[in-house]
């Protein structure tokens, strides 16, 4: 092992997840009117809709990864948690919101088999590379934009919620909150703390184990060269810098995850990504999300 | 029994990974004492269903079943007659009525299925004065023979630094069948009036390979543990140790014997 990747010593030493020490997994997505531009490569959709996409392909993997036994219950490995910022569909407005579904909004980070439980729809997904041979897919998040990018206000409404369950299940592996956006940060500094002060507050919470994992995804509408969980940057535009500041170095699962996928890491590389495309952010969400589970 | 005649003892342990119901135990094991009188080898067999696998208790449960089959589906021990086997087993396991209680459920029958590592053995010669043991593998459950507080054979040989790592097994995947193929292992030995074979699964076979190594005699007491609760408590001090990893553990133990056939008791 390279001990350059040793900075999460607790996902490296113990990266499972079990009923007793279930694992949070959040995310962030950016429902600003930008996201509403088509995604060059995506089928016609758009950030908005390739981002939904993307987030109900990882909900669903880890449904499906949290099914063991015939007519049996998903077992409760992972809370998750998802938060939409930008256009509040609840509300109209801009802001904050769960974008989980129904009354499971109230509650902010629920465990995964009751996510399970409350799809939005079922639907056949035309996607062949998500389910080669069945095509039936439950929804859980929809797609919305509008307005700007109030992200500093979901890192600090995440916080609080991670926080909460972090308290709850101090045994368990840090939670890994996973952020997608397309544009610049509107309302830094909120509440007096910019950008990289609400991450910090964010990645400060911890569990017995270590601190939270924080990753960024920037999504790029048209062709541009992706650069994928480097471990400098250099030259890249706004937001680049701030978003790879902000991100957690790669823990060793999530490194090996990466190398699986042959993508080629420096050591020190951060869980970031500039200008994803579709196929990208579906890769960027597995390697940050594909934990071997196991009970005991 | 003519002079010389040997008869085998057998008695089985399993503990389930700690934080779960004994009902979670996902290995298997089982045994046929065979027929000396009719020249049918005893079988012995365990499996281990992978943790992340769909509905693993019932393949490793079918497997066991299957492999100690009397009536002519049990699988010769050799590579054809166990590939055919892994055949059978793959279209019994799809052909099997199923009702899905969700859509995971039944994207995880078809796109993934289930797994177990495997390791099967025939006691070949048991009622005379030469008996061996043949066996077959897939994955990292071993066997050990034990003599005169020994180990004098190990199958398959792995060490140390091969458990923990992704492990063949049985897929009830069609396209595994090549790899399964590539990934079975068989050998055979002599035994003797005396002997243990010891079959594990992966968790308490890495430990015995590691103490074997190390010079750490507390592995002979699975050669006598003669009690459930003795078992278990050993695997929890070893746990406690973090001398085994919290998995499912399963010993089948077969003592050579110059007397009746013991009676198979499988402890939990």
């Amino acid at each position: 092992m390279n001990p350059s990747y040793n900075t999460h010593p607790s996902y490296n030493q113990a990266p499972v997840f079990s009923r007793q020490t279930p694992g949070c997994i959040v995310l962030l997505v950016d429902r600003s009117d930008s996201m509403g531009q088509p995604w060059a490569g995506a089928e016609g959709l758009t950030l908005a809709q390739g981002a939904a996409r993307a987030i109900n392909k990882v909900l669903f993997q880890l449904c499906v990864k949290s099914t063991k036994e015939a007519g049996k219950p998903l077992r409760p490995y992972f809370y998750i948690g998802v938060y939409g910022y930008g256009l509040c569909p609840r509300t109209g407005l801009e802001g904050v919101e769960s974008a989980l579904p129904g009354a499971l909004a109230q509650r902010a980070i629920v465990p995964l088999p009751e996510l399970a439980d409350s799809p939005i729809d079922v639907r056949s997904d035309p996607s062949a590379d998500v389910m080669p041979r069945r095509s039936r897919m439950p929804v859980w998040y929809e797609p919305a934009h509008g307005f700007r990018t109030p992200m500093c206000a979901a890192m600090a409404l995440a916080g609080s919620h991670v926080a909460e369950w972090a308290r709850a299940f101090p045994r368990s592996l840090p939670p890994i909150v996973i952020n997608m956006t397309d544009g610049l940060v509107t309302d830094s500094p909120y509440q007096g703390v910019d950008l990289a002060g609400w991450a910090a507050r964010l990645t400060s919470i911890r569990t017995d184990l270590g601190q939270t994992v924080l990753l960024n995804v920037f999504l790029s509408a048209s062709p541009a060269p992706i650069t994928a969980f480097p471990a400098r940057v250099r030259d890249l535009p706004e937001p680049a810098p701030e978003l790879f500041a902000i991100s957690s170095e790669l823990p060793e699962t999530m490194v090996r995850n990466a190398r699986a996928e042959r993508i080629e890491l420096e050591p020190g590389a951060r869980g970031f990504v500039f200008n994803a495309d579709l196929a990208m952010l579906v890769k960027f969400l597995e390697i940050g999300t594909r934990y071997e589970v196991r009970d005991g | 029994m003519a002079d010389g005649a040997t008869a085998v003892e057998l008695v089985a342990f399993a503990v389930a990974k700690a934080g779960s119901a004994d009902s979670e135990w996902e290995d298997c094991t089982g045994y046929d004492p065979g027929d000396p009188r009719t020249g049918r080898p005893a079988r012995l067999v365990v499996v281990d269903g992978a943790t992340e696998a769909y509905d693993a208790i019932h393949w490793a449960g079918q497997l066991v079943d299957s492999f100690l089959a009397p009536d002519g589906r049990a699988p010769t021990l050799d590579p054809a007659g166990l590939d055919a086997w892994f055949g059978r087993q793959q279209q019994l396991w799809a052909g099997a009525p199923r009702a899905f209680a969700s859509v995971f459920e039944e994207h995880k029958f078809h796109e993934s299925g289930s797994f177990a590592t495997f390791l099967g053995c025939e006691l070949r010669g048991l009622g005379g004065p030469d008996p061996r043991w043949v066996a077959a593998a897939i994955g990292d459950a071993v066997l050990f023979q034990e003599r005169d507080g020994r180990i004098v054979a190990q199958f398959p040989g792995l060490g140390v630094e091969d458990f923990g790592v992704t492990p063949e097994g049985v897929s009830t995947q069609p396209t595994q069948r090549t790899r399964m193929r590539s990934a079975l292992r068989t050998q055979d030995g002599a035994l003797q009036v005396g002997d243990h074979l010891l079959l594990a699964t992966d968790a308490l076979a890495e430990w015995v390979v590691r103490a074997s190594r190390d010079g750490d005699a507390r592995w002979r007491e699975l050669t006598s543990i003669d009690h459930p609760q003795v078992f278990r408590d050993l695997v929890d001090r070893l746990r406690g140790a973090d001398d085994v990893r919290n998995d499912d553990v399963t010993l089948l133990r077969a003592h050579v014997t110059p007397a009746e056939a013991g009676v198979l008791v499988i402890c939990r």
